[in-house]
């Protein structure tokens, strides 16, 4: 993905299977959410392909990838403000998650995804009034009511406690146990998602160094040092 | 050659007063998302005083340009503190803002246009001053239409050079790029929107004051200046004073040129014309990055 | 708005209560002086105004200066063919036109925002005004159009609350509809729409030609109360300003505030008219002006205020 001159995401790519949960993670500025920008539709990739259950959907607008079963979150919370929390599921629910009736019977109703998601006495609160944690839980709430085949997460754990993430990440488990749906989940640090994800993928100035078992890729030399580059800091993070 | 001359002075000149009125509105945008729709209106009343202190004091135009910009500074303070802040700071979303204060702008343009009628009537009114022909390189020019020439450049590139050089230009064009990195580097919102509103009238005062030292005044001489700002600015690109003088001279050019290759009542078929395809083509003007 | 206030069952309510209003007002020609009854047409002409503009820019936040184009186009529609159709077609062609007309600029322009939107609207409108001029100047050499065997005022009222209560009908239909719920979703986050399955352009294109039929057929049907039109005068850029200003001050979010707003613009107007016909223009400017900064959820506020202090 070239941005005038510059190179954000380079030659970057990943087969993700069906089920599967997988971490991405990389230093700041690596290219993570310009890459999910790209998985998403919501830019257009200036060169490579991008093929979800064999249906080719490079260069299409992000509706379309909404309706091949593509949801996503954003980094900071962007939920319908002014709509209350079962309307901003139901948004979902009423286009995307309408072309895909038949994908899922077990999360149907915007009940249910609250329900799910322990939204259920929020229901008629305005998204705008919601506190930024469960402003979180709903953006996960809305992808859910997209009926997708993939969640991209964006870093829902940034900024959380421990006991807080195990429990976003319990969450994130279920919806994949339940629903058989695929997750590619980014976060900063590999420490975050290392005791939750089958794989991870490691991004750095826009290419991938590693991609395995997440014990091998925390181990490995050249993510160590694609972390250190960040004045130590990360090297406490990474490790 | 003489007549090209001609023509393209007469376009430049044009252009000239163009460029002064939209970088004033420009600022304004720029800084604050207020829409001014009522702009023109202000440089309507810079016409109508430069007109009043002639006929009635014998003054010289010129010597009392500083006067009527001085005079539509304060009027810009008065009318930011009364209509326009309270909308910055009641506002919930920029396209709040921007809706708000084109509504209150409607209102501005509804008031200032009556009470100018009110007081004068709607007749035209006008005065000569230095209507006597000049010749350049085998082109004959008015020597009224120079000097608003010369002043309008004079004061926008005066502007420009503000912009650039001054601790308050600079503070102005910071507040553009990033307005929460200038306010914490101490910059102060509650003086540089007045001062950046009030500049924005002078200018607009300014140039109606030039206006009325070549041609007749009415009350409604504004709006077509507001919107003609407008054209310019997006020609130019919003934030952007130097897109503004730019824009301005080539709207002026293609006006002139534009009216005597096809017919004089196409006039506003083509300024429009070029805004739509300007809008549709570079959204963020001709001259953005 | 915090919930979905239009359930699908209120909407035959909601629709009912159109309709008997409707009923209501057509007995008016009846019992109203001639003066009145251009009063009431001039509210109704303008609640149909506000409600169709409402129907698109009140969800998604656009600022839609193309009012007087669809309205003047309506008016040229039967400007040139009512020698040839009967009325109620011109009207319906007007609607037509303004619809078609809507869709061809909307596929154009919708993607801009705010105040570029604004002012490409408004050129736009311009632009077709000019070029109506000129076009009528150079093939038609005529300024201006004379509309022979214009219809009873009754008949005129009587059309023109028909398509007041067909837009009325119309908004809420839409409002409680798929097609509303995405625009509302479109004026939150068109970006995140489009995520979850919108497309967005689609959907804009469509609520704006929607609500363009309006003004269209409006300008249609009201050019008969002027025998002879020019374009300045259908075109002109104050009726596409006054549609916003009564759908903004009434509430553009709401079905009700436009409504109200039109009735109390229109009365006030001609009030205005009478008691300052020389200063009117002031007082409505400096009206307008508290207006928007101390009230400006709309008048439609008031009412939702008033709902809760009694609650």
């Amino acid at each position: 993905m070239r941005f005038g001159g510059l190179i954000a995401v380079n030659d970057v790519s990943l087969d993700v299977h069906a089920g599967e949960l997988v971490g991405v993670i990389g230093p700041n500025g690596a290219g993570k959410t310009t890459f999910f920008h790209t998985l998403s539709g919501v830019l257009k990739p200036s060169a490579g392909r991008l093929t979800i259950a064999g249906d080719d959907l490079t260069g299409c607008p992000p509706h379309v990838f909404a309706a091949h079963g593509v949801a996503r979150t954003f980094q900071t919370p962007r939920v319908f403000r002014e709509m209350s929390a079962a309307d901003n599921v139901r948004f979902g629910l009423e286009f995307a998650g309408r072309l895909r009736r038949h994908a899922h019977d077990a999360f149907d109703d915007v009940e249910t995804i609250l329900g799910f998601l322990g939204l259920a006495q929020v229901a008629a609160v305005p998204a705008g009034a919601l506190t930024p944690a469960r402003q979180r839980l709903l953006e996960i709430g809305i992808a859910l009511g997209a009926r997708p085949r993939v969640l991209l997460l964006d870093e829902v754990a940034a900024g959380l406690t421990h006991t807080e993430v195990d429990a976003t990440a319990q969450l994130i488990r279920r919806v994949r146990d339940e629903l058989g749906v695929a997750v590619i989940w980014i976060e900063h640090a590999v420490r975050v998602l290392m005791d939750y994800v089958e794989r991870v993928a490691v991004l750095h100035q826009g290419v991938k160094i590693a991609d395995g078992d997440p014990r091998a890729v925390a181990r490995d030399v050249a993510v160590i040092e694609a972390y250190l580059g960040e004045d130590g800091e990360a090297q406490r993070a990474a490790a | 050659m003489g007549f090209w001359l001609e023509l393209a002075a007469s376009g430049l000149i044009t252009g000239g007063i163009y460029a002064v009125v939209a970088i004033g509105l420009n600022l304004q945008y720029g800084l604050m998302r207020i829409m001014n729709i009522s702009h023109g209106e202000f440089l309507m009343l810079g016409a109508y005083l430069t007109w009043l202190a002639h006929t009635t004091l014998q003054t010289n135009p010129i010597v009392f340009l500083p006067v009527v910009a001085l005079a539509l500074f304060v009027l810009g303070l008065v009318v930011y503190r009364l209509c326009f802040q309270r909308i910055a700071r009641t506002a919930p979303a920029v396209e709040v803002i921007e809706a708000r204060s084109l509504l209150v702008g409607f209102g501005l343009m509804f008031f200032v246009q009556n009470a100018v009628y009110l007081a004068w009537g709607a007749d035209l009114r006008g005065y000569s001053f230095m209507a006597e022909p000049v010749d350049i390189l085998g082109a004959r020019f008015m020597a009224n239409r120079l000097l608003v020439f010369g002043v309008a450049v004079a004061a926008s590139l005066g502007l420009l050079a503000l912009l650039r050089w001054t601790m308050i230009g600079k503070a102005v064009r910071a507040m553009m790029q990033s307005p929460t990195g200038a306010q914490l580097v101490g910059v102060d919102t509650g003086i540089l929107h007045p001062v950046v509103f009030g500049a924005g009238l002078a200018l607009a005062g300014v140039a109606g004051s030039l206006l009325s030292m070549v041609y007749e005044i009415s009350p409604s001489m504004g709006e077509p200046y507001t919107i003609t700002a407008l054209i310019v600015i997006t020609l130019g690109g919003l934030g952007s004073a130097i897109g503004s003088l730019l824009g301005g001279f080539l709207l002026g050019l293609v006006e002139a040129f534009g009216m005597h290759f096809t017919n004089p009542s196409l006039k506003m078929v083509l300024s429009y014309g070029v805004l739509v395809a300007v809008l549709l083509a570079r959204p963020r003007g001709l001259f953005a990055r | 708005m915090s919930r979905r206030d239009v359930s699908l069952r209120s909407v035959p309510t909601a629709l009912g209560a159109t309709l008997l209003c409707g009923l209501a007002l057509v007995t008016l020609p009846w019992l109203l002086s001639d003066f009145l009854l251009a009063l009431a047409l001039s509210c109704l002409m303008f609640a149909a105004l506000a409600v169709s503009w409402s129907m698109f820019c009140g969800p998604t936040h656009y600022l839609s200066l193309a009012t007087s184009a669809f309205f003047g186009l309506g008016a040229y529609v039967t400007a040139w063919g009512l020698e040839s159709m009967p009325y109620g077609m011109a009207v319906l062609l007007g609607g037509l036109v303004g619809a078609a007309f809507a869709a061809a600029i909307g596929t154009l322009v919708l993607h801009l925002r705010g105040a570029y939107f604004a002012v490409i609207t408004f050129g736009l409108t311009e632009l077709t005004l000019h070029s109506i001029t000129y076009f009528e100047k150079s093939y038609a050499n005529t300024a201006g159009r004379i509309i022979g065997n214009a219809p009873e005022t009754p008949l005129i009222y009587w059309t023109v609350l028909a398509v007041t209560v067909l837009s009325v009908a119309t908004a809420i239909v839409v409002r409680a509809s798929r097609l509303g719920f995405a625009l509302r979703g479109i004026g939150g986050d068109e970006e995140r729409a489009q995520t979850l399955g919108v497309n967005t352009r689609r959907v804009k294109v469509i609520a704006f030609s929607l609500s363009a039929f309006f003004p269209g057929a409006l300008g249609a049907a009201m050019a008969v109360r002027w025998t002879y039109i020019e374009p300045l005068s259908v075109f002109n850029p104050f009726i596409g300003f006054q549609t916003v200003l009564i759908a903004m001050v009434g509430g553009a979010q709401t079905l009700i505030g436009p409504i109200i707003s039109s009735v109390f613009f229109s009365l006030l107007t001609e009030f205005l008219r009478l008691r300052f016909p020389y200063a009117f223009l002031l007082v409505l400017g400096a009206l307008l002006i508290v207006l928007v900064l101390y009230l400006p959820g709309g008048l439609a506020s008031l009412l939702t205020r008033r709902a809760r202090s009694h609650a």
